[in-house]
């Protein structure tokens, strides 16, 4: 192994781990002395079109409490055909279908390269997956109309055995029967009645009233599929429900002037989950959600119908000021535990100019505080637009074999070594509350399990796991020993196997007092800058957000302390290795971010942010930190250039990526060149392809994006290039501009912090010796 | 027959819309050319200076063409901008591909060939529901409501359904109806059915789908020898599905080697 950051790349392409520390200490004490604690990123279902899933059952350690899978670090005694645990030392014999295994025929399970390894196994009848569209038709007439279309588009789509189904709201709410012969029937529930899920399957007539419901096994799936008349196979009902999408109308209650149209969506939603619980328990659905409003009456109101009264903002939650906040989100997460503990995720598709009560019902799909069952949300101005359009294309997108890339009902399971006891995820998963003896005390995300359940996955849904070094000061681990962590997540897979895949990591142990510049070059700073930035997301849910930019300032002067080359007192002599040197940097963008800054945010938009900080892979994540920032120039090919106002020149062309916006800015001589036309002349055809080379790059990251980013093109003086002097770290403003002499840059009118000011500050706290 | 373009996003419904790509060029999408995922290295001694940035052109001069008036030598085209898409330029490829008007004849009598031979296997309701979008789609087409390049697909997606290629039309379906569905919306779930009934008709009745006069002059391409061949492929496309699916541009290819091929059979056979 060259370079740490080979080894880091290798493990992220073959595991989809990424930890912060490469080399673990070996005590509890040195460990916490670190400041980052021992963490990973996990991506479960990373894409590995190089591996192909076995079909047999894993084997597993025969110690009840155990139970770990066979793996490569297993120790293996061909002859006696025995292994011994390496979490629990136990010593297991194989099953007999191993009798033929030696040290030249080995299981692929054995084999170094299978750290991750898939299998397809045996539970149960294969589900059909399932989507119920729930549909808001209190929308303008374009927007209902290119809504209307999206959904026929997406029968399209669907593989031609997926169960689909349709509920419509207004003010009542419509649960549309897909019987494929006569006339179209429904079933309508007012949109002000809070109703039971056991009401709502009588009421459908999924179950016989007064018939005593048999507790925990409802009907069957198989029986369901034939009864339901709700949900239907695709490939029998894609012409009725064409029609059915095709013929639907606005709301036909009209709207008095000053007032909202009565929007039930806390019903409607109410009603899916309760019509899913009944027929497909414990089955891969999901529920798609599609607004044009906030709710507005009914369980789950976000604001009264009254125009006058706007929707609540972070002024009125802070000054306890929202009216339905609490009521509504109390509602919702309810909803959203129900529908978790049966494995159904809700996404939100909500296209509205103003909020549509993302903050309340965040907690159907999203985590942190309210931790419930994980989906999409996607946010945008109308459904008749590109961004809605291909982003709900996108939730389709197939891989590499043909299979949708989306998963369901996953159970993420975490087996610690002894030295080692794990503290919490965070991500789009819910605490199955499974206590083990490597579950640690000490709660950070969502603790107190070693079991999560992920209701619908993606190959780049990524979890935070932390955890914690148990072994003491006084009892070293032996020199050369390793600990090891292994996942094992059981999903359901899009193409309706249920699958198991394993994924067994080791890392050495290392004493942090003899060995600390060996764990300092271990240090993964792009892994701890996300992980870090979880913990304070997490906390900003439930805290101040003041008091988290305290604490994460805090760890990162612990960090420098820690770890900087310094002489007592001295600021100018402060420095950090290599492995650290990019990380006050991130923290710098992150304390600016819109997942910490409330400001100029809505509730809604905080919520969105946050909901996809918290799921993304480790390199879209650091994006949304600290976002990427391209400079085309004819001096050269595009290169990356700082994110700092500097880098903002007359002769360039910038494209920055912050995952949720794309920005291409041309600088203030391009936009003049532009104007002038001078692309348009055969001899600057060169300067055509200037002006075409960010084009092309960006289109390749809306390419793959999924939510579809917003799409900016402006120029210097636009007023669109907020976007980027906001993004930019401000290192010239009107402060400071005539101190160096000579203009560079583009000021930025702001009076915040720049990099420079925050690391002055930053070694002056990390030197000082009353600290 | 695929089509890769970009359409600019709807600016009037949706502030700074993303511009939206055809169905074929998100399929098509592989590994990204340029993955912009780089960041700068700080300096070194962040805080102690500004950094510094190369001296910026005059803004009163044009931009610099080949013969630029700069000290360092006028920017070799190929360095300065990354490698070009094939993309931009491929709007028009596809009406350069057939020429003339698709024959809504032609494209009608194929699905109705089809539909007949459905109609002994199939549930009556279903086949009078895809005749009735049948007959949409007909009555669209002659009033000219539909455009070029649905018309052009429609046309590719008939040959590929009498030719058996299940995969393939069903593709084509699908770009249509993410591609055009405004336009398409009405009527498409009827050929969409239609492909997924055919396809699961009995061998006999398939054969009796394939032996339809050819509406177009399309001579001794149509032979029973080639029929049966054609069956034979089909067979093999059926089991090839995982493939197809996978090799998309390849599959796409095809159409044109099998016609290629048609010519060169009715060659011999003559």
């Amino acid at each position: 192994m060259a370079t740490y950051q080979e080894f880091i790349q290798q493990n992220e392409d073959r595991d989809g781990v990424r930890f912060s520390w490469n080399l673990w200490p070996s005590s509890r004490l040195e460990a916490t002395r670190l400041v980052v604690p021992v963490s990973c990123l996990f991506t479960p279902l990373k894409e590995r079109p190089d591996l192909p899933p076995v079909q047999y059952e894993p084997v597993m350690c025969s110690r009840s409490n155990c139970k770990a899978v066979l793996n490569p670090l297993c120790q293996v005694d061909f002859r006696a055909k025995i292994w011994a645990c390496n979490f629990c030392f136990q010593r297991n014999p194989f099953p007999p279908s191993y009798s033929g295994i030696s040290e030249v025929n080995q299981p692929a399970e054995l084999m170094p390269q299978f750290s991750t390894i898939e299998y397809i196994v045996q539970r149960g009848p294969p589900a059909p997956l399932i989507f119920l569209y729930v549909v808001d038709t209190c929308l303008e007439e374009e927007d209902l109309q290119a809504l209307k279309e999206s959904l026929q588009m997406s029968l399209s789509l669907l593989p031609p055995n997926a169960l689909v189904g349709l509920i419509t709201f207004g003010r009542m709410v419509q649960v549309h029967e897909l019987s494929c012969e006569g006339i179209a029937k429904s079933y309508v529930f007012r949109g002000t009645k809070d109703l039971s899920s056991k009401q709502i399957q009588e009421m459908l007539g999924l179950t016989k009233p007064g018939a005593p419901a048999q507790q925990g096994r409802p009907v069957a799936p198989q029986d369901a599929a034939a009864s339901c008349r709700f949900l239907q196979p695709v490939h029998r009902v894609d012409m009725n429900l064409t029609d059915l999408l095709g013929e639907l109308q606005r709301d036909p209650w009209p709207v008095p002037q000053g007032k909202r149209p009565l929007r039930s969506t806390g019903v409607a939603l109410s009603v899916a989950v309760g019509l899913l619980e009944g027929t497909f328990p414990n089955t891969g659905a999901r529920v798609m959600l599609f607004i044009g409003g906030p709710p507005t009456q009914g369980p789950g109101m976000v604001v009264g119908d009254e125009l006058k009264t706007p929707i609540r903002s972070w002024h009125d939650i802070q000054k306890d000021n929202a009216r339905h906040l609490k009521k509504a989100t109390k509602y919702y997460e309810a909803m959203a535990n129900r529908s978790a503990v049966n494995g159904h995720s809700i996404d939100i598709y909500a296209c509205a100019l103003d909020q549509t009560g993302l903050l309340e019902m965040k907690c159907l799909v999203s985590v942190c505080v309210c931790r419930f069952c994980p989906g999409h949300i996607v946010m945008g101005d109308s459904f008749n637009t590109s961004l809605f359009k291909q982003t709900f294309q996108r939730v389709f997108s197939k891989d590499y074999n043909g299979d949708f890339r989306m998963a369901f009902g996953g159970v993420m399971e975490v087996k610690t070594s002894r030295e080692l006891k794990v503290c919490g995820a965070i991500g789009p998963c819910v605490s199955l509350n499974s206590k083990g003896s490597c579950v640690s005390e000490n709660e950070m995300g969502i603790g107190g399990t070693s079991q999560w359940k992920i209701c619908s996955l993606n190959p780049s849904t990524t979890l935070g796991v932390y955890f914690e070094v148990v072994n003491q000061h006084n009892a070293p681990v032996p020199q050369g020993g390793r600990g090891a962590v292994q996942f094992v997540t059981q999903y359901q897979h899009s193409n309706t196997q249920r699958r198991i895949r394993v994924t067994t990591i080791a890392r050495n142990w290392a004493d942090a007092q003899s060995q600390i510049q060996h764990i300092e070059t271990s240090f993964d700073q792009e892994a701890a800058a996300v992980l870090m930035a979880r913990l304070g997301v997490f906390r900003a849910e439930s805290e101040e957000g003041p008091d988290v930019l305290r604490w994460l300032d805090r760890q990162l002067i612990r960090l420098c302390q820690k770890f900087g080359q310094f002489n007592k007192d001295d600021p100018t002599s402060f420095k950090l290795s290599e492995s650290l040197s990019l990380y006050p940097q991130f923290m710098f963008h992150l304390r600016r971010s819109p997942f910490l800054q409330v400001f100029n945010n809505s509730p809604d938009e905080s919520s969105y942010y946050r909901h996809h900080f918290v799921r993304q892979d480790l390199t879209q994540s650091l994006i949304m930190i600290q976002p990427i920032l391209y400079s085309y120039s004819f001096y050269g090919p595009p290169e990356p250039v700082l994110l700092d106002s500097s880098s903002i020149l007359p002769d360039r062309i910038l494209l920055m990526d912050t995952f949720f916006q794309l920005v291409i800015y041309h600088g203030e001589t391009i936009a003049q060149w532009r104007k002038a036309g001078y692309q348009e002349m055969a001899e600057y055809e060169n300067f055509k392809q200037l002006l075409q080379a960010p084009l092309d790059d960006a289109q390749e990251i809306l390419q793959t994006r999924f939510p579809m980013p917003r799409y900016i093109d402006t120029e210097h003086g636009g007023s669109q290039a907020r976007f980027l002097l906001s993004k930019v770290n401000p290192s010239q403003t009107h402060n400071n501009l005539y101190a160096w002499g000579q203009e560079t840059g583009a000021p930025i009118l702001t009076d915040d912090v720049s990099l420079q000011v925050f690391m002055d500050h930053l070694k002056k706290l990390a030197v000082s010796s009353s600290a | 027959m695929e089509e890769l373009y970009v359409k600019p996003g709807n600016q009037e419904r949706g502030w700074n819309d993303p511009p939206q790509f055809s169905y074929d060029l998100q399929r098509a999408r592989g590994q990204p050319r340029n993955l912009l995922n780089k960041r700068a290295a700080p300096p070194t001694t962040a805080g102690a200076a500004p950094p510094t940035a190369p001296p910026s052109s005059n803004p009163l001069a044009p931009p610099p063409c080949g013969m630029a008036p700069r000290p360092n030598p006028a920017p070799p085209t190929g360095v300065t901008t990354p490698p070009h898409h094939p993309v931009a330029g491929q709007r028009e490829a596809d009406s350069s591909q057939s020429e003339g008007q698709p024959d809504v004849e032609a494209v009608v009598s194929v699905l109705k060939g089809a539909l007949a031979a459905c109609r002994h296997a199939v549930r009556e309701q279903v086949c009078n529901d895809v005749d009735k979008r049948l007959r949409l789609l007909e009555d669209s087409w002659r009033a000219g409501k539909l455009s070029l390049p649905v018309q052009r697909r429609m046309d590719a997606l008939a040959l590929e359904l009498q030719a058996g290629r299940w995969d393939s039309a069903d593709e084509l379906h699908r770009s249509l109806m993410v591609d055009h569905v405004t336009e398409v919306n009405q009527w498409m779930v009827g050929v969409k059915r239609l492909i997924a009934e055919t396809r699961n008709l009995s061998p006999e009745l398939l054969e009796a789908f394939r032996h339809q006069p050819e509406p177009q002059p399309a001579d001794a391409a149509q032979d029973s020898a080639d029929a049966a061949q054609d069956s034979a492929d089909a067979a093999q496309d059926s089991a090839d599905v995982a493939q197809d699916s996978e090799d998309p541009a390849q599959d796409s290819a095809d159409p044109a080697q099998d016609s290629a091929d048609a010519a060169q059979d009715s060659v011999s056979q003559s």
